[in-house]
């Protein structure tokens, strides 16, 4: 079905959603929470736009708005660009100190009043929710939500070492505020209160995934040959590429 | 002694008279009843649901004498038994005194509090024994259900859009056409679910139905399902109403027996079947997206809405789910026909609502009225008026999501479209009345905190919005307020409104931007002036002696807790401030209201 998105005529398929359509034509819709290959989950509100359906205007969150033949929609208005400026200072009053947020507040000129603001604060995370939704996709499971409303937070059950984390980081690699640490240090990691012993690269021989993480990997991928880290996947890669070539010419 | 044959004692064991009591005034009744060798025909003895006038419970009705006592105390039975039970006399003191009128009135029919009054959701209530099937049939119940089978799905869908019901639970949907785009879709299962989870302050209504007509809402629900071609049903009741879920467990059993669910019900080929599911206590949870992911086994977070529930609800099927008072209204729309219901009313707006009349009112309790009743009448005629006749100042409607409406707007008819024009909202129906010693500020900030815990915090507009809402109100009752905050106040709050996922979050504002457009200058008399002429903020907050009106009477000082006021018999009294711990007590105690309430305290 087509749509326009900012004047551009585009093409999507029934139930895609508006940010999917609006990536794949290479549309900006500011957003926090989204992430290409999971589905959206409404929580950052930066991806408001406006959409114009027959006579009706409404606003709606793009990450999980299901398009619809001939709509008008566009990314920002001023209304829009005010909310997202207030959505940003919230954010600026919930993580002070984040760079990244920071950043944000830069782009869109948004100042947080100082007498709300706690300079100490070290909150990074603004509970997008991307980190537990890498860990359900990644089948583990091992951090979710914990309590409502202004308490809410990301944690492992009883904020107990847990017992189904895999210590495969994929949790603070998809984190956009960098709030998940990962400490790796002489063969060891520490994420979400537990210490994970690493595997060695059979090649170069630095450490680069948990024992528990490769386990699943080697399952998933029903293979049993020697670790071999990601570099050095990339290295053998290139080498063949090259070796082919070489043939060919 | 024949005319006990059709007598009949009704105790009222709603939760608001179980807790003063009623149990044992119930149990009492039928211990001296049986031991009276005197009375040879016993009356019929029941336990009903709520009477609504909680405020004057336990409530004891006696049928057919149409007397109503109240207050009753297990020490008073006895003499109910031999006055009234044996020899025909009203029991005086008793009896309900009307403070419209001053006085006492032997039917509770004619109290004013009962006069406004129509009752169609909670027809049956304190008239029946809620764990009774047999009472609720012999009132009528089931007949609904069973000339629904004998009519067409289609026919039945139309009687309710034509009624205009429109849902109870807030919003004010209209419920002839929720079951309509229900029923057009094929997928199948669909589901047919009761929002049990009241949680507004102050709202207790579909607790009273629950607990006092449970099978109502059965029989609504089964209507329902019938008619949008569904099989099952969840009842979801919030946990913390233990006698909610005993009664209406009991009354799915009952129903389960007589034929009204189960497999090929009444023998018309139709099958049904209801479910409980207990809330876990989350406010949030009665947003009904949120409710869905709750009953599914999921963290109670609303969705967005753009497909809706009647296509895509539980467990992604079309799903019909309506409010504990809406399914209360479906019987009797049956019954009656669309007509009767429309012409009850105003125009859009039909039928009844029920309203938990609470605060600072003289008869506090649940009433339930034709919708356009107005606020005055809600207030001074049903209610009483506001007790000590301290001015009125503001009624909160719809709970955290609803606004706070001040006394230009006394007259505003109660229905959804009025309210919502004036920046409230009719909720579930919860009406808070606050008289001159309730600070607005103080309101808003009560709200916004209890919004901060229950909000479910998905969505940053809302979490970082209340918190931030919160921290602002926080700072400007404790007196750290600055001009600069409102202005702060509004443009969150309306990003909140606009930004928000659910409808908690777009209603969330409410109390806010009600309480700054009606009550502005308290706000600003907070901020600029540190005072709060209520004395709730108590660092805004100094008590001191009017010399003029002080007669010496040494009350106050006799009173203090602290010892902090200081004066002899007939001469004029001080409060020493620094003592002082602002409790009040002096200015309530003071027969000359001599005690006035300054600002913060102004360091010398």
């Amino acid at each position: 079905m087509k749509l326009k998105i900012d004047g551009i005529i585009c093409e999507g398929r029934e139930g895609e959603t508006l940010m999917e359509v609006a990536k794949r034509h290479g549309i900006h819709i500011p957003s926090l929470c989204y992430r290409k290959g999971f589905e959206g989950l409404a929580r950052c509100r930066l991806c408001l736009v406006e959409v114009k359906e027959g006579s009706r205007r409404r606003i709606v969150s793009s990450c999980v708005y299901p398009i619809k033949e001939n709509i008008e929609v566009t990314v920002t208005t001023d209304e829009i660009q005010r909310m997202r400026k207030n959505i940003i200072m919230l954010l600026l009053l919930k993580a002070p100190n984040n760079s990244y947020i920071n950043k944000l507040a830069e782009e869109y000129k948004v100042a947080a009043p100082e007498r709300y603001m706690n300079p100490l604060d070290d909150e990074n995370c603004i509970l997008c929710g991307l980190c537990v939704k890498a860990c359900e996709k990644m089948g583990t499971n091992a951090i979710s939500f914990v309590n409502r409303g202004i308490y809410k937070k990301v944690s492992t059950p009883y904020d107990d070492a847990s017992k189904d984390c895999i210590g495969c980081g994929a949790c603070a690699e998809v984190c956009p505020t960098n709030a998940i640490l990962v400490e790796d240090n002489e063969g060891k990691r520490k994420i979400w209160n537990r210490e994970f012993n690493m595997v060695k690269c059979s090649l170069c021989g630095s450490y680069f995934a948990t024992e528990e993480a490769y386990k699943l990997m080697q399952e998933k991928l029903n293979d049993n040959e020697e670790p071999i880290c990601n570099e050095c996947r990339k290295k053998i890669a290139a080498d063949k590429l090259k070796e082919s070539f070489a043939n060919i010419y | 002694m024949d005319r006990n044959k059709d007598r009949r004692i009704l105790v009222c064991c709603g939760t608001g008279c179980l807790a003063n009591n009623s149990y044992n005034v119930y149990l009492k009744f039928k211990e001296r009843l049986s031991e009276d060798a005197e009375i040879e025909v016993k009356p019929i003895m029941k336990s009903t649901g709520c009477n609504g006038l909680c405020e004057k419970g336990p409530v004891v009705k006696i049928l057919p004498d149409e007397i109503s006592y109240f207050k009753v105390t297990v020490d008073d039975v006895g003499e109910i038994v031999e006055k009234t039970i044996k020899n025909f006399e009203t029991v005086d003191r008793l009896l309900y005194y009307d403070t419209n009128s001053g006085k006492r009135i032997k039917s509770h029919k004619e109290a004013s509090f009962y006069k406004g009054q129509l009752k169609i959701a909670l027809r049956n209530i304190g008239e029946i024994n809620p764990l009774s099937i047999e009472d609720y049939m012999e009132r009528g119940g089931y007949k609904a259900l069973k000339k629904a089978l004998d009519m067409k799905p289609e026919d039945i869908i139309r009687e309710v859009e034509l009624s205009g019901l429109r849902g109870r639970g807030g919003a004010g949907f209209p419920t002839g056409v929720k079951w309509r785009t229900c029923s057009e879709y094929k997928d199948q299962p669909k589901y047919v679910v009761c929002n049990g989870d009241e949680g507004d302050p102050g709202a207790f209504m579909d607790r009273s139905i629950m607990e006092g007509d449970p099978n109502t809402v059965i029989e609504g629900m089964i209507i329902c399902g019938y008619a949008i071609g569904a099989h099952r049903g969840f009842l979801y009741i919030r946990d913390e109403y233990e006698l909610a879920l005993k009664n209406v467990r009991a009354a799915i059993d009952n129903a389960r027996e007589k034929g009204f669910l189960g497999k090929n019900i009444l023998n018309s080929g139709f099958d049904f079947d209801l479910e409980i599911v207990r809330g876990g206590g989350a406010f949030v949870c009665g947003e009904s997206s949120a409710l869905m992911a709750s009953i599914e086994g999921n963290v109670g977070e609303p969705r967005a809405k753009y497909i809706r529930s009647v296509e895509r609800g539980l467990w992604d099927k079309p799903t019909v789910l309506n409010n504990v008072e809406t399914w209360a209204n479906i019987p009797p729309i049956i019954i009656n026909g669309w007509k009767w219901f429309k012409s009850i009313g105003t125009e859009g707006n039909y039928g009844t609502k029920v309203f938990s009349l609470v605060g600072k009112v003289k008869n506090t309790g649940l009433v339930e009225v034709p919708m356009g009743t107005t606020l005055r009448q809600l207030v001074y005629d049903i209610g009483g008026g506001i007790i000590n006749n301290r001015p009125f100042k503001a009624v909160q409607t719809g709970g955290p999501s609803g606004g706070c409406i001040p006394k230009e707007h006394l007259d505003i008819p109660l229905d959804f479209d009025s309210l919502k024009a004036i920046g409230s909202m009719m909720g579930s129906g919860g009406v808070i009345v606050m008289d001159d010693t309730t600070c607005m500020v103080d309101v808003a900030r009560y709200y916004m905190n209890f919004l901060a815990e229950e909000s479910c915090g998905k969505c940053t507009t809302c979490r970082e919005g209340i918190r931030t809402m919160l921290h602002i109100l926080t700072n400007i009752t404790e007196g750290k307020g600055e001009m600069e905050d409102i202005e702060l106040l509004k443009e969150i709050a309306e990003t909140v409104m606009e930004a928000s996922l659910c409808g908690l979050g777009k209603s969330a504002p409410n109390p806010v931007l009600t309480t700054l457009e009606y009550f502005k200058d308290e706000y600003i008399e907070h901020i600029a002036d540190k005072r709060c002429a209520s004395g709730v903020c108590k660092n805004l907050t100094s008590y001191y002696i009017d010399e003029n009106k002080c007669i010496g009477c040494t009350i106050c000082s006799k009173n203090c807790p602290v010892g902090a006021i200081s004066g002899r018999l007939k001469e004029v009294h001080v409060i020493d401030e620094d003592r002082c711990i602002k409790c009040g007590t002096c200015a309530i105690k003071c027969p000359r209201g001599a005690v006035r309430i300054g600002g913060m305290k102004v360091e010398a």
